[in-house]
């Protein structure tokens, strides 16, 4: 009975334990999580502008759970009032990012003071609510410019916007943040500060650029209360190819060995291998007194 | 008594073990043929496919070959350590369970590195590693340490069946013309005189010494190959000691299992008592708890440190692999150790099923080492294809593991029917110990 017992208790395990790798720790359920819809606009270096809304599920008990929403179908539009205007409509990736791109010659409906308010919409379904988020944001212009004044690699960025009567009016004030194109994301270099729409910064002269050291440099205006997110970029012959001349100290991805490597292994193995020859000798000893105790006993 | 005759008593005692098989172990043995058959037949296919027959995907370069190659080494590296350890401080009871543990150990690292060759994409330049070694590589130093180790096993494992042979050789006039040619080639000519005796002695408890260091160091040495690497779940200061417990875990799990088949399989209760078996259990419950602190130890460092990765392979291992985790790490510890810490559970089965329960989590324990931390690499997984994220063993790869599972117990049994499972020499060193005793009593009275 108890083998019995044991058998199919171990059985059970097994079995489950094939049949469950892949089963999950806890049921997820919706009602566990709150839906959090972020949007954002960037101005982009061509001067396309692009929306974007992020549908996420967040656990409400474990803040670190956050599950994006796929193919939801999120609605942008410029609003004026009572007024709607569809710009354009995406549905969420895998990340929960619906993005769409408007051109630069895009016309939009600004309020009296110059502001294009958009908003990103969901509809929501039997499990999700409707979301809707709403900003609102300044057409600002970035011009930015790569000089060599005086032999000195500037970076200059003249920042302003057009009023009504089609006047450039410079920005009052606005951190910037100057970034080169690196391998993998932009490597920022300045965080600089834009006062009268002004900001003249010199360039490092030591940064490498790509195979033929060109440089893309980036002038971005992050998360600003007025404009948003808006970049400029342009290129420059002001790469500097940096040739490595110092080689790895870390002495394990050497050609060679360190020399106390070679020598703690060795007496670790001639003092393992001595003692097996040791052995083997002494078994040939045996050997041989048994042979001799063979002839004895044949002789006799 | 004369021992010549204790001998002959001895050899007609276990000649049925070593005699023409019976229908179940032929049932037994054909099984086993026909599982190594369908290894062989996925081993083909493997090498003319490629491994794009097995789960082993850019990511997840090491499946369950890797897995069973940590398993059968620990196996044999901790059958070596207990082994020398019962020779070297002459325990008691040693001799019941020192052949076991003996072949365990022999067996286990011939089967063992096996399962790292089918891992290689390219056998074909598996001649490489011997041409342009690189010293300073962790893999490298495990070629060396398991070779070493693999001779100095068979040397010891031969010393040990020295006497028996030479038994065996003296008493076995029914046997084959080719097992007495056999017995008589291996025996080297020992006639168990004293000289020969203590010099067998002497070089056997060198070779057992001997082996715990190696089995202490080789073990090392593979657990290396994991922690001197950056990755996250591996790259950890204790992982060495903690391999060496996790080894000597299951090597006491596989022990017990195999003396409670043996001693079923062959009716050996007169040898293989119950005072083994608890004995056994309570090593394995000191180890268990052992085990059970570097398993929290190594998670709770990893869980407190919150390093991103750190973080996002403890994530898979709760969700995707939640009941293998529990399995391995909760089951896997506290049932063994709840079995065998109360005096009443510690039967002779209930401690066998301790020991499957401990070696079965510790199996599983090793899947969780390598394929989650290869599931969550640094950098992200550019294919998006499920089977490049996430590893599953294909049939392929099962069928080379019961393949490895089965040639192990098929060797076993082999191995047995060359010569006892109990070292009749041990009998023989006992009794003459005891005569001498006694001997030396009757002297001092008169």
């Amino acid at each position: 009975m108890k083998t019995t017992f044991y058998k199919y208790s171990v059985l059970v395990l097994i079995i489950g334990l094939l049949f469950n790798i892949r089963s999950s720790a806890q049921e997820t359920s919706i009602d566990n999580y709150r839906m959090l819809f972020y949007f954002k606009t960037v101005k982009q270096a061509d001067n396309s502008r692009m929306l974007e809304a992020q549908l996420i599920a967040r656990n409400k008990k474990d803040r670190k759970d956050k599950v994006p929403v796929l193919d939801a179908e999120i609605q942008f539009f410029n609003i004026l009032n009572d007024e709607e205007v569809l710009l354009g409509k995406s549905k969420t990736n895998k990340e929960g990012i619906a993005q769409i791109t408007l051109a630069e010659n895009q016309s939009y409906l600004t309020d009296e003071e110059g502001n294009i308010n958009l908003k990103a919409y969901f509809k929501g379904t039997d499990a999700i609510d409707e979301q809707e988020e709403t900003i609102s944001v300044k057409d600002l212009h970035l011009e930015l410019d790569l000089k060599e004044i005086d032999s000195v690699k500037t970076v200059l960025v003249n920042a302003f916007v057009i009023d009504s009567l089609g006047t450039k009016q410079n920005i009052e004030e606005s951190d910037i943040i100057i970034s080169v194109n690196g391998m993998l994301s932009k490597m920022p270099i300045e965080e600089g500060y834009i006062e009268d729409g002004k900001l003249e910064f010199e360039m490092p002269t030591d940064i490498p650029g790509d195979v033929d050291g060109n440089l893309t440099v980036y002038a971005i205006i992050e998360d600003h209360d007025e404009f948003g997110n808006v970049m400029a970029k342009k290129y420059a012959n002001w790469g500097v190819f940096n040739q490595q001349d110092e080689v790895e100290s870390n002495s394990l991805w050497t050609e060679a060995a360190p020399i106390w490597m070679y020598i703690v292994l060795t007496i670790l193995l001639v003092g393992v291998w001595a003692n097996y020859a040791y052995t083997i000798l002494n078994l040939f000893s045996i050997k041989k007194e048994g042979k001799a105790l063979e002839m004895n006993s044949k002789n006799q | 008594m004369d021992l010549e005759i204790r001998k002959r008593e001895l050899v007609k005692e276990f000649s049925p073990m070593l005699k023409k098989s019976t229908k179940t172990s032929k049932i037994w043995m054909v099984f086993l043929i026909a599982v190594i058959l369908v290894g062989i037949i996925a081993f083909i296919l493997q090498a003319v496919k490629g491994h794009e027959v097995t789960g082993m995907r850019d990511n997840v370069v090491w499946g369950i070959y890797i897995i069973n190659f940590i398993f059968f080494v620990c196996l044999s590296y901790s059958g070596a350590f207990i082994s020398g350890i019962l020779h070297f401080f002459k325990t008691p009871w040693k001799n019941s369970v020192m052949r076991i543990v003996e072949i365990i150990t022999v067996l286990s690292l011939i089967i063992g590195p096996i399962f790292i060759l089918l891992c290689i994409g390219r056998l074909d330049r598996l001649h490489y590693l011997f041409i342009y070694p690189r010293i300073q590589s962790p893999i490298t130093w495990d070629i060396i340490a398991i070779i070493t180790d693999l001779i100095g096993c068979f040397i010891y494992l031969y010393l040990t069946f020295i006497p028996d042979f030479a038994i065996l050789r003296d008493n076995s006039k029914k046997a084959p013309a080719w097992k007495q040619k056999l017995y008589k080639k291996l025996a080297i000519g020992y006639y168990d005189t004293p000289t020969q005796r203590e010099k067998l002695h002497k070089i056997t408890r060198t070779m057992s010494a001997m082996i715990i260091a190696l089995a202490i160091i080789a073990y090392s040495v593979l657990a290396w190959i994991f922690s001197l690497t950056l990755q996250p779940g591996w790259n950890s200061s204790i992982f060495a000691p903690y391999f060496i417990v996790a080894g000597l875990y299951s090597g006491v799990g596989v022990i017990i299992i195999a003396m409670y088949l043996i001693r079923k399989f062959y009716h050996l209760e007169h040898y293989i008592r119950k005072v083994h078996f608890i004995g056994a259990g309570v090593i394995l419950l000191v180890i268990s708890l052992l085990f059970g602190y570097f398993t929290f130890s190594e998670y709770f460092s990893r869980w407190f440190s919150h390093k991103t990765h750190d973080v996002n392979l403890l994530n898979t291992l709760f969700n995707r692999y939640f009941w293998m985790f529990i399995f391995a790490n909760y089951i896997g510890v506290l049932i063994p150790i709840v079995i065998l810490f109360f005096k009443k559970l510690r039967t002779i089965k209930s401690i066998t099923f301790a020991a499957l329960i401990a070696v079965l989590g510790l199996w599983f324990n090793r899947y969780l080492i390598v394929v989650p931390t290869l599931e969550t690499p640094y950098l992200p997984i550019q294919d998006s294809r499920s089977e490049f994220i996430h590893y599953s063993a294909t049939w392929i790869e099962w069928a080379l593991s019961f393949a490895g599972v089965a040639a192990f117990i098929l060797f076993f049994i082999l191995l047995m029917r060359l010569v006892p499972i109990i070292p009749m020499s041990g009998i023989i060193d006992n009794e003459r110990e005891q005569q001498k005793k006694t001997k030396q009593i009757t002297q001092n009275q008169k």
